[in-house]
């Protein structure tokens, strides 16, 4: 389970002194099997609240635990997979590698790892191009590269910024048969996301944030069973924030 | 396993696949041909200048490696954040910045043996059709200062990593390394001329020139091209304090990087 207590993070904005509040005192949990879905408009604090669980920056304040576990412990990311936003690999390597150095890294064994690569890149349809440099890849085949990066190891957490992103429609069917099934496993499931219909239709709980704070954390059944639509619970929650929605 | 080795090598990949050593080697084999014309227009000392041609274009083209494919694997992952897909796994940032500069020693040594294969090729040739120009020639000479010049680039090496650690662009981290080239090069002389004339020199500039001397990697310890064209003998002694000081400079350069590499934060 991934626990996050009263984080905030600042950033410098420029040569100047000026400081931009990121996070402000953000509080969630999310439980063991749960797909959760994180909501807001660009530049809510999204990507930095991922970012902090995965020790690429740290909280100024509040600390983050997977698993029971601080995320400072580099042992945490043992059962952590990740997928950046819009993410960039190595140009002069091949998937195969790519899976390679990820399950190395997180101690598999070879026979192990290539199992696990031929059962991945089918999945997420790159059998025919495994041996190709990533850098003659589209965008789409770059973002399934990192998502069969993200889940070589078998991770028990999964966490993922915008998913979706770049992807065809066939790549977006693919990316949510894979949060299904992450879920039919018991694998807890933490992404960020745009798309209102995808955190509609693969999310247990959503979490809106904007301007940094978090809004509202609830059950994605109980804030539509009064027959409004998550939009209108979003664009409602970026107006009381005072900020312009980028749906 | 340690979670260096997987850095290690897919570091050595990107960098070994890299056209920028395809380039490199290219310009050796140019080297190699460039060798043997030059011997047959000169016709006097050709031994000695077609040993220093090749260890000269070696030690450039090695210099050529570290500036422009090592400084870049390490800016590319901070520029792009491929560096993500390494932290994202369980490995520290000290551990990355080992990992990476293995992977870079490795690719060094790879190079540097690729470009050594050229030039001990064109010395050869050399020596074939002038037989008699090569009275004091000695092989060994030549391969212990290939190893000098591998070690000293492999030193300048984590430097160029101590300054990614803390420089904003890979900009930075290239003109600082190139300002660590020249100064480990010329330091020893230019101590030798403020400190023989030090009634002209102000007392301030005496002391900024021995601070620099004792600071910066003195690179100019592992140049022994002269030595090996000559085959001037080279003690013992000197082989294994030069060596030793190749090797604590580089571990105490990394220890500090991956030192500072620790509180930098990738948003």
């Amino acid at each position: 389970m991934i626990r996050i207590e009263g984080i905030s993070k600042e950033f410098k904005e420029g040569i100047g002194s000026k400081r931009v509040k990121a996070v402000e005192d953000l509080t969630l949990e999310v439980h063991k099997g749960e797909v959760f879905g994180f909501l807001g408009p660009n530049g809510a604090g999204k990507s930095t609240t991922i970012k902090i669980l995965i020790n690429l920056i740290y909280p100024d304040n509040g600390t983050c635990s997977i698993n029971g576990k601080d995320v400072r412990d580099r042992e945490t990311r043992r059962h952590v997979g990740y997928l950046p936003e819009n993410p960039f690999f190595y140009d002069y390597l091949t998937a195969e590698e790519l899976l390679w150095f990820g399950g190395k890294a997180s101690g598999m064994s070879s026979a192990a790892i290539k199992e696990r690569t031929d059962q991945l890149l089918t999945k997420v349809n790159l059998q025919a191009a495994r041996k190709r440099h990533l850098r003659t890849y589209s965008k789409g085949m770059v973002q399934r590269a990192g998502l069969a990066l993200a889940l070589v190891h078998d991770p028990e957490v999964a966490i993922f910024d915008e998913p979706m992103s770049g992807l065809d429609p066939i790549g977006r069917k693919m990316v949510g048969d894979l949060i299904m099934e992450l879920k039919g496993q018991g694998k807890t499931v933490f992404f960020s996301s745009h798309i209102l219909s995808d955190i509609e239709r693969f999310c247990d709980r959503v979490g809106i944030i904007v301007g940094g704070k978090l809004r509202v954390v609830d059950r994605v059944d109980s804030l539509l069973s009064g027959g409004t639509t998550l939009e209108d619970i979003f664009l409602e929650e970026v107006e009381k924030a005072g900020g312009g929605a980028t749906v | 396993m340690t979670p260096l080795w997987p850095v290690a090598v897919i570091t050595f990949k990107e960098g070994i696949r890299n056209r920028a050593v395809y380039g490199i080697s290219l310009f050796a084999l140019m080297m190699m041909a460039v060798n043997l014309l030059i011997s047959d227009m000169i016709m006097q000392e050709v031994g000695k200048v077609s040993v220093d041609i090749a260890l000269s274009s070696i030690s450039f083209l090695g210099l050529l490696l570290v500036l422009f494919v090592g400084i870049n694997l390490l800016a590319k992952d901070l520029d792009k954040r491929t560096i993500y897909m390494v932290l994202a796994r369980p490995i520290s940032r000290g551990e990355y910045i080992i990992g990476k500069f293995l992977g870079m020693v490795l690719l060094i040594v790879v190079t540097m043996s690729i470009l050594c294969m050229f030039a001990v090729a064109s010395i050869f040739l050399v020596k074939m059709r002038y037989s008699g120009y090569f009275p004091r020639f000695s092989w060994p000479m030549i391969f212990l200062s290939i190893s000098f010049t591998t070690l000293s680039l492999i030193l300048l090496s984590a430097l160029s990593f101590l300054f990614a650690s803390f420089a904003s662009t890979s900009f930075i981290s290239l003109i600082l390394t190139i300002a660590a080239y020249i100064i480990g090069h010329s330091m020893t002389d230019v101590k030798a001329l403020v400190e023989a004339s030090q009634d002209k020199v102000s007392p301030v500039t005496l002391k900024v020139v021995q601070a620099a001397y004792y600071i910066f990697p003195n690179l100019s310890i592992f140049d022994i091209k002269t030595q090996a064209a000559h085959d001037l003998a080279i003690p013992m002694s000197y082989i294994f304090w030069a060596v030793s000081y190749g090797l604590v400079y580089t571990c105490i350069v990394i220890t500090i990087a991956s030192l500072i590499f620790r509180k930098r934060e990738f948003p």
